[in-house]
């Protein structure tokens, strides 16, 4: 069955490869405040620039490291969310927009409770995370829904 | 929706592994299929039927309530 917006197999190891350092390089970014030296554009010597330019094209001075982080981050993710399975057929298509509708919906609840309960730092960190939350949750799901289906048929024998 | 696959695998002998590589799905998918988990595509069950060489309507039938 040809199934459309997939990546194909292989490239799911290759989102884990992206994946994995990129999360723990946006953690350190996020709550130690790491920065690698190498992604540190700008004017040392024009010390009026402002920091906070809202634009790519304004920007005086200012590290990448978490906007290629994050970028990474994500394609990983897609990477490892969005490959065809080895044996890809109607069914696991089922399977795959079931548990993305399932991540939206907690991921959507989680917001909801996280708008209520959570303030000022607190909140932005958890609208950071959320950056990659509904990939994580549907990845998790998702690769859930396949264990359970594989150990059905290992458990009836066939 | 029921079917009766099971059965007529028994009747050609062959396993849900051999099934499922005659109609190109994963051995899960004639799985859930034959234990009423997930109902298939008019495509597939119409693979289905021609690997046993009867009518779709031979193969699944609805049931009440559908």
């Amino acid at each position: 069955m040809k199934t459309r917006f997939l990546f194909p197999h292989k490239y799911r190891l290759v989102g884990w490869v992206l994946a994995i350092p990129s999360f723990i390089l946006m953690l350190l970014v996020l709550h130690a405040e790491f920065e690698l030296g190498f992604l540190y554009y700008g004017d040392g010597n024009n010390i009026f620039a402002s920091d906070d330019a809202n634009f790519l094209f304004n920007i005086h001075r200012h590290n990448f490291t978490d906007e290629v982080g994050s970028l990474l981050l994500i394609a990983g993710l897609l990477m490892i969310a969005f490959s065809r399975e080895r044996e890809e057929d109607e069914r696991t298509v089922k399977l795959r927009l079931e548990s993305l509708l399932w991540a939206v919906y907690v991921n959507s609840a989680w917001m909801m409770f996280a708008i209520i309960f959570f303030y000022d730092v607190l909140f932005a960190k958890i609208m950071t995370y959320n950056i990659c939350t509904p990939l994580i949750l549907f990845i998790a799901r998702y690769n859930f829904v396949m264990y359970k289906d594989r150990r059905t048929l290992k458990n009836a024998g066939l | 929706m029921k079917n009766t696959i099971r059965v007529e695998r028994a009747i050609l002998n062959i396993t849900q592994a051999e099934l499922a590589e005659k109609v190109n799905v994963s051995r899960q998918t004639i799985n859930a299929i034959e234990s009423n988990k997930y109902i298939p595509s008019t495509l597939l069950a119409l693979k289905i039927a021609r690997v046993f060489q009867k009518q779709v309507g031979e193969i699944f039938m609805l049931e009440e309530g559908d």
